[in-house]
C-alpha cells in the first residue's frame, strides 16, 4: 500500500516564560492511502499539538526542533505560506475538537461550506458549490433545507454533522478529527462514529482519529498509536495493541475503561498525573507512574523499535501476553486494581529483567 | 421586530420628554432674563422692561410658562428667539442643523472607518512596529487638549501653508455675486452626496452579492459608480454651483480632519481590543485550517464579528462629538448649532438654546435608536422578540 503520511522523528516545542513546553518528542509513525490511525492518551499529552503540526497551524510560540513530516513524499514544512493554504482542507481536512465554536457565528452554516469550495475550487460555480453542499447535507443526515441557517440555529449532533460535512467538502485525501465527538452523549456518539467509519469507507480516505476514548478509539481504527507526555509509547494494529497491550500505559489505559457489556470488574487507575513538560522525568516519561518500572527506566530512554510486524514499542519492561492474563483476573477476583497490579509486578520483573538490565548495560555504556 | 421598535420609539419619546423638562429647567436655572441687557441702558425705562418682560411672557409663574412650552413644543412649535426677534427657533434651528449634521456625520464615519481598518490591522500584527506606532499616534491625539489642536491643525494648514481657509462656512468674496444663497447650494449639496452614498450602496448590495461575484458584475458595480457619480456632478457644473460646493466643502475639511484626528483613536482600540479576543475563537483557527487565504480570514471571520461591539462606539462618539461640538464650531467659525446654542446662552435666549439643546437630544436619541436596529441586522444571533422587556 502507499504511504500518504510520514512522520520521521517530529519533535516540536513550545516557547513559555517558564521555558520551552516539550509538547511532541520524536514521533514518528506512517499512514497509509485509505487507513485510520488512532491517537490516544490522556489529556495535554500532545495529541492535539500533532494534529496542528500536520496542518501546520501550530501557534507563533511552536518551534520545529527537528524531524520532517512528509505528506505524500512531500516535506510539508518545506513548502511557503501560500502552498501550505492551499494544500490545507483540500490535501487534509480536520474535525475539530470543538465543533460547537468553529464556525463562524454569523455566517449561514452552508456559506462556509461553499465558500471552502470556491477557495479551493475556483472553476467551480456558486450553484455547483450549493448542490455539492446539498449532497454532503444528506451524506451527514442534515436536512439541506437548514443549509441557509445560523450555527445557533442548529443542535451541538447538528453543527457537529455541519463540521464533518464542511472537511467532506473538498474530497481530502486525510481527515484528522481531533476528538470530534466529545460533546455529545453517547447515542449521538455513536451514530456519528459510525457515519464517520461509513464516509471513510465508500470515498477511500485515510483518517487521523485522535481521542482519549479507548473505546471510541477501538471502534474506528485500523491502528492504534498511544501516546504520553509528548512521546510515542506504543503502535501498532488496533487487534494486536488491544489484545495484547505490550507497554504497561497502553494496559492502563485500556482497563482505566468500564466495559458495560463485559464483566464487572473494578477499574484500574493510573496513580499521579502527567507529568509537567516543561522538565519531563528522565528516563521513560511514564516510569513515576508505572507499577512496572526498574531503576534503569528513570535513567535510560527507551528506544522505539518494531517488535512485530507493524507493531512498534518503546519500553524496556514490555508487558508478556501470558502475564496479562491472570492479571486482569486477579483484577476481578480481588477487586483492588492497586494490590493488583503491584501483585503482578514482581512476576513482570522476573520475566523481564534479564533483557532490561541488558539494555540499560549498553545504554550506559 | 416591529413590536420591538414600536416599544422602542415610545422609550425615545418618554427619554426624550423627560430630558426636555431637564433642559428648560436648568437654562432658567441661569440668573436674569433677556430684559437684563436693557438694565444699563438709561433710555429704557423700568416700566418698559416690565411691559416687555410680560410681552414675552417672562412675569408669569415658571410653572405657567413650562406647561405652556411643553405643550407647544409637542406640536412642533418652539416659539421664537428673543435675541433674533422676531424670526422663530424652528427657523433658525432648520438653518444651522444641517450644517452641523453633516460636519459631524462625516467626521465620524471617517474616524470610525479609519479606527476600524486601523484597529483591524494593528490586532492582526500585534506586537509589530506598526501596532505600537498606530497605538502610540492614535492615543496622542485622543489625550490631545481639543481646542489647542483645532489651533494647531488652523496654523499649519490655513495660516503656513495656505491651503484651505482659517475658518467660517463659506468665502464672502466669492458668494458676493453668487445667483445662489449658501443654504440653497448646501442643501444641493447634501442631496447629491446621499444620492451617491444611497446609490453606491444599492449598486454593490444588488451587484456584488454572493460569495463569488463574476468579474462581469464586478465591472459592472464599478462603471455604475463612476456613471453615477458623473451624472451628479454634470448636474452641479450644469446649475453653475459646483464652485460653489467646492468653497463649502474646502471649508470643511478641516473642522473634519480635527475631529477625526481626536476621535480615531476610540474606535482604533476598541476594535482592537475585540478583534484580539476574536482571533483566538475556534472559528479563526478553523478558517485558517479551510485554508481560505489571510485576508478573508481577517476580514470575514475575524473581524466582522469584532465589529458588533464596535458598533456602539459609533454611536458614542457621536454622542461625545455632538457635545464637543460647540468647541468646533466655536474653534472654526462653523455656524451650526453648538455655535447657536453658545450665543443663545450667553444672551439669556431660552427657546433658542432650549430649541437647540432639545435638537441635540433627539440626535442622540435617533443614534442610538439606529445602533440598536443596526446590531440586529449586524448580529443574526440578535433577535428582538418584544416578549422579553426591552
Amino acid at each position: 500500500m502507499d504511504t500518504l503520511l510520514r512522520l520521521e522523528d517530529l519533535t516540536m516545542h513550545y516557547k513559555t516564560k517558564a521555558g520551552w513546553v516539550q509538547a511532541i518528542d520524536g514521533v514518528s509513525f506512517s499512514l497509509n492511502k485509505g487507513q485510520s490511525l488512532g491517537l490516544v492518551g490522556e489529556s495535554g499529552c500532545g495529541k492535539t499539538s500533532i494534529a496542528m503540526s500536520l496542518m501546520r497551524l501550530l501557534p507563533n510560540n511552536a518551534k520545529l526542533v527537528r524531524g520532517r513530516v512528509l505528506f505524500g513524499g512531500q516535506d510539508l514544512y518545506a513548502l511557503s505560506d501560500e502552498e501550505i493554504r492551499k494544500l490545507r482542507w483540500k490535501k487534509i481536512a480536520m474535525i475539530f475538537q470543538a465543533a460547537m465554536n468553529s464556525l463562524n457565528p454569523v455566517y449561514s452554516v452552508g456559506n462556509q461550506i461553499i465558500e471552502a469550495i470556491l477557495t479551493h475550487e475556483p472553476e467551480t460555480s456558486e450553484e455547483e458549490a450549493r448542490e455539492r453542499v446539498k449532497s454532503l447535507f444528506e451524506l451527514v443526515g442534515i436536512p439541506a433545507e437548514r443549509m441557509g441557517h445560523y450555527p445557533h440555529e442548529y443542535s451541538g449532533g447538528m453543527k457537529q454533522r455541519a463540521v464533518i460535512a464542511m472537511a467532506l467538502a473538498c474530497r481530502p485525501s486525510l481527515i484528522i478529527a481531533d476528538e470530534p465527538t466529545t460533546a455529545l452523549d453517547v447515542i449521538v456518539q455513536d451514530k456519528i462514529l459510525r457515519e464517520i467509519e461509513d464516509i471513510r469507507c465508500k470515498i477511500n480516505m485515510s483518517m487521523i482519529y485522535i481521542s482519549h476514548d479507548v473505546s471510541v478509539i477501538a471502534e474506528v481504527s485500523d491502528v492504534v498509536g498511544v501516546m504520553y507526555a509528548g512521546k510515542l509509547l506504543e503502535l501498532g494494529p488496533a487487534d494486536d495493541v488491544f489484545k495484547k497491550p505490550r507497554n504497561p500505559y497502553t494496559y492502563s489505559l485500556m482497563y482505566a475503561y468500564p466495559s458495560i457489556l463485559g464483566e464487572k470488574h473494578d477499574l484500574v487507575t493510573i496513580p499521579g498525573e502527567p507529568p509537567n513538560l516543561l522538565a519531563p522525568p528522565a528516563g521513560c516519561r511514564f516510569h513515576p507512574r508505572c507499577d512496572w518500572a526498574t531503576k534503569e527506566c528513570a535513567k535510560v530512554e527507551p528506544v522505539w523499535h518494531e517488535i512485530a510486524n507493524g507493531h512498534y514499542l518503546a519500553c524496556h519492561n514490555p508487558i508478556r501476553t501470558e502475564a496479562v492474563k491472570p492479571c486482569v483476573e486477579q483484577v476481578a477476583a480481588t477487586g483492588n486494581a492497586q494490590v493488583a497490579a503491584t501483585g503482578t509486578v514482581t512476576e513482570m520483573h522476573q520475566v523481564t529483567a534479564k533483557g532490561g538490565d541488558g539494555n540499560g548495560a549498553s545504554g550506559s555504556n | 421586530m416591529r413590536r420591538y421598535v414600536f416599544g422602542r420609539v415610545g422609550q425615545v419619546i418618554l427619554t426624550l420628554l423627560i430630558y426636555i423638562t431637564l433642559v428648560y429647567f436648568l437654562l432658567q436655572a441661569m440668573p436674569g432674563d433677556i430684559t437684563m441687557m436693557y438694565l444699563s441702558n438709561p433710555k429704557i425705562p423700568q416700566a418698559a422692561r416690565e411691559e416687555l418682560r410680560s410681552q414675552l411672557g417672562l412675569d408669569q409663574s415658571l410653572f405657567i410658562q413650562y406647561v405652556s412650552y411643553m405643550k407647544n413644543f409637542f406640536r412642533g412649535e418652539l416659539g421664537v428667539s428673543f435675541s433674533q426677534y422676531p424670526k422663530p427657533v424652528w427657523d433658525i434651528l432648520m438653518e444651522k442643523l444641517p450644517r452641523t449634521f453633516v460636519l459631524f456625520l462625516t467626521a465620524n464615519i471617517l474616524s470610525f472607518y479609519i479606527g476600524f481598518v486601523l484597529g483591524k490591522v494593528i490586532a492582526w500584527r500585534r506586537g509589530k512596529i506598526i501596532d505600537h506606532a498606530a497605538t502610540v499616534v492614535g492615543i496622542t491625539f485622543w489625550t490631545a487638549f481639543y481646542p489647542l489642536l483645532a489651533l494647531v491643525v488652523i496654523w499649519i494648514f490655513a495660516y503656513n501653508l495656505k491651503w484651505l481657509p482659517l475658518n467660517q462656512f463659506i468665502d464672502p468674496r466669492l458668494w458676493t455675486a453668487a445667483p445662489f444663497t449658501a443654504n440653497q447650494v448646501f442643501g444641493n449639496m447634501v442631496c447629491g452626496a446621499a444620492i451617491v452614498a444611497i446609490g453606491i450602496f444599492l449598486i454593490f448590495f444588488y451587484l456584488l452579492r454572493g460569495l463569488k461575484p463574476s468579474r462581469r458584475s464586478r465591472v459592472y458595480a464599478w462603471s455604475a459608480t463612476a456613471a453615477l457619480i458623473a451624472a451628479v456632478v454634470f448636474v452641479a457644473v450644469r446649475k453653475g454651483m459646483l464652485i460653489y460646493i467646492w468653497d463649502i466643502t474646502r471649508h470643511m475639511i478641516l473642522p473634519v480632519l480635527t475631529l477625526t484626528l481626536i476621535n480615531f483613536a476610540g474606535t482604533m482600540l476598541l476594535m482592537r481590543d475585540s478583534m484580539l479576543e476574536t482571533v483566538q475563537e475556534d472559528y479563526v483557527l478553523a478558517a485558517r485550517a479551510k485554508g481560505l487565504p489571510d485576508r478573508v480570514v481577517r476580514d470575514r471571520y475575524a473581524a466582522r464579528t469584532a465589529l458588533l461591539p464596535t458598533v456602539t462606539s459609533l454611536v458614542l462618539s457621536l454622542a461625545s462629538s455632538m457635545s464637543g461640538g460647540m468647541v468646533t464650531e466655536t474653534m472654526f467659525s462653523w455656524p451650526g448649532l453648538g455655535q447657536t446654542l453658545f450665543t443663545a446662552a450667553l444672551a439669556n435666549d431660552y427657546p433658542l438654546a432650549t430649541g437647540a439643546l432639545a435638537f441635540t437630544g433627539i440626535f442622540l436619541l435617533i443614534a442610538h435608536f439606529i445602533a440598536d436596529i443596526l446590531y440586529a441586522v449586524l448580529d443574526p444571533r440578535i433577535t428582538y422578540t418584544g416578549q422579553s422587556g426591552i
